[in-house]
């Protein structure tokens, strides 16, 4: 027997067709410009530049995977290394930072505590020109400048990544029970090896997805950067704006396809070790 | 720890900068003066530049708000293994450099780009729609700079509303719609605001959508700033830009901050 006509059955099979549609859009807007980055980078060799850009993509090939410039390559090298410094500087200040917000009794803790975050609300490009001024000062001061090298631009990076570390363990050393330190340390452990052999391993996923977002935060940053490399010894996303404000190169998008993907495979390690949930809700809630 | 806070100081390096006058190529004279904070204040262009930040920054966050929020719901209500999926390509998507973002955007609305042979083919435009230049252009690169932060952020405090909320109200005889804006909505507001915020404040010091986007006809301050360092190599009045900027942000935050607390024991909220 057929159900009958109900005009709110259809209502709402109306309404979340909408929302669903409305959501695919988000969806598409999202992802369209990634989606087309790796599209277009399978185009074979063209005869106009314009051509290159066809999507979808015509006479698959990996042309343009060959055509990717030594520069490119040096930049990317640059952006990796310096990424890998960040999230390691950002662990080594930010870990023992959130244990002593979380964990001691400090007068002004609220005001240490605005200090750490204060990298997330100052503009970065402030962070940026900062830092430059910064060097300039103590260039003049010791004859020894900073900018366009690696230490200079690792301190920046650092500057911007450790909150992010910060958050991420101290939202779970607010969840963690003392009383499990404690029951060590009353069963003859060393404060130092409760530490290392209770604390630590509940901690471990907090510094992991810090230590990721400080690494991707890196790894993306443009109006830091600029302001501290120069010609010549320049981070990926820099290279790569400057090419898009002189001209087109087609085998950017082979570059940036390879980018993409090694941040898929990264999300996908850390997927693995700690979970997509630990990153979200550490994040989610401490680090932004 | 005392490092850091010498770091934090030493932001306020550039501030002491910005008072003193530009010599041209980059020198700067001694004397303590407020030239650089009285020409931005009197002068349209910096004016104007201040303007269409905030305007630009604004409108991103609220479509990204618009764009987010049933993205951030779909997401934490759904029961299937998929969630999981759309929740990955949001992180993917959020983590991937802005730069590559605007490569796509680039590609997508040039002149002879997928989205404009639809619509020339559907004959929904005469010639070639562009987005460059533009201060919807600006305000698009933006939005992806910022609509996966957005989408996390909402993720995560829709997670916090009891599910069984939804299903009383439902009980009780609210429609879909009702219980999305008599409960939901209202629940997740602080964190909605905290999103906002967030997302106006990034925005506020998003140079490289804006930047390549815009074009070079759609200034905002931060476009202004990385110019007059590399091109008029102006530092004193690029410091000045970036105390303006800060302290716009600063201001503009508290000030909010103000009115919902205001707002809130005026009951106009129920927060």
């Amino acid at each position: 027997m057929a159900r009958p006509f109900s005009i709110h059955r259809v209502q709402r099979r109306l309404g979340k067709g909408l929302f669903w549609l409305y959501c695919s859009l988000s969806y598409i807007f999202l992802l369209a410009p990634i989606v087309v980055v790796i599209g277009t980078s399978f185009n074979g060799p063209t005869e106009t530049v314009d051509a290159s850009f066809d999507f979808p993509p015509k006479n698959l090939s990996f042309h343009w995977y060959t055509q990717i410039p030594r520069t490119q390559f040096e930049a990317l090298g640059l952006s990796f290394a310096l990424a890998a410094i960040s999230a390691v500087g950002a662990c080594l200040l930010g870990v023992p930072a959130a244990l002593g917000l979380v964990r001691s009794n400090l007068p002004g803790k609220a005001l240490i505590a605005a200090i750490f975050r204060a990298p997330l609300q100052i503009p970065s490009i402030v962070t940026g020109i900062a830092f430059l001024q910064l060097y300039y000062l103590v260039g003049d001061l010791t004859g020894l400048y900073w900018q366009g090298t690696l230490a200079g631009l690792a301190l920046g990076h650092i500057f911007v990544a450790t909150p992010y570390v910060v958050g991420t363990v101290t939202a779970i050393l607010q969840r963690f029970d003392r009383r499990l330190e404690e029951a060590a340390v009353i069963h003859g452990a060393t404060p130092w090896r409760a530490f290392r052999r209770v604390t630590l391993p509940v901690i471990m996923p907090g510094v992991y997805a810090g230590a990721l977002y400080a690494f991707m935060v890196s790894f993306a940053d443009v109006p830091i950067s600029i302001f501290l490399t120069v010609p010549g010894f320049v981070t990926y996303p820099v290279e790569i704006f400057f090419a898009l404000e002189n001209d087109f190169d087609p085998s950017l998008m082979a570059s940036a396809s390879v980018v993409i993907l090694v941040c898929l495979a990264l999300l996908l390690v850390m997927q693995r070790v700690v979970g997509l949930e630990v990153l979200l809700r550490t994040g989610g809630g401490g680090g932004r | 720890m005392f490092s850091f806070i010498l770091v934090a100081a030493s932001q306020l390096v550039f501030l002491e900068r910005s008072f003193f006058k530009d010599l041209g190529l980059g020198r700067t004279g001694k004397d303590f003066i407020l030239d650089n904070y009285v020409r931005f204040f009197t002068d349209g262009f910096y004016l104007n530049t201040l303007w269409v930040t905030v305007k630009t920054s604004a409108l991103a966050a609220l479509f990204t708000l618009l764009l987010g929020f049933p993205v951030a719901y779909l997401i934490a209500r759904m029961r299937s293994r998929w969630a999981m999926v759309l929740l990955a390509s949001i992180v993917v998507s959020t983590f991937i450099t802005i730069v590559i973002k605007v490569y796509g955007l680039i590609v997508i609305f040039s002149a002879s780009g997928v989205l404009n042979k639809t619509l020339l083919s559907l004959g929904l435009v005469s010639g070639p729609y562009s987005i460059f230049g533009k201060e919807t252009g600006v305000v698009i690169g933006l939005m992806h700079f910022t609509l996966g932060f957005g989408v996390l952020l909402l993720y995560s405090v829709i997670q916090t509303i009891p599910r069984s909320f939804e299903e009383a109200a439902q009980i009780h005889g609210a429609s879909r719609w009702r219980v999305y804006y008599r409960v939901i909505f209202p629940l997740a507001l602080p964190g909605v605001t905290a999103m906002v915020l967030m997302v106006f404040n990034m925005c506020m010091g998003a140079f490289t959508s804006a930047a390549l986007l815009g074009g070079g006809r759609v200034f905002t301050l931060p476009v202004l700033i990385q110019r007059t360092v590399f091109m008029d190599i102006k530092y004193s009045m690029a410091a000045t830009l970036a105390a303006v900027l800060l302290f716009s942000v600063i201001l503009i935050n508290i000030l909010s901050i103000y009115l919902l607390r205001r707002m809130r024991a005026a009951h106009l909220v129920t927060v």
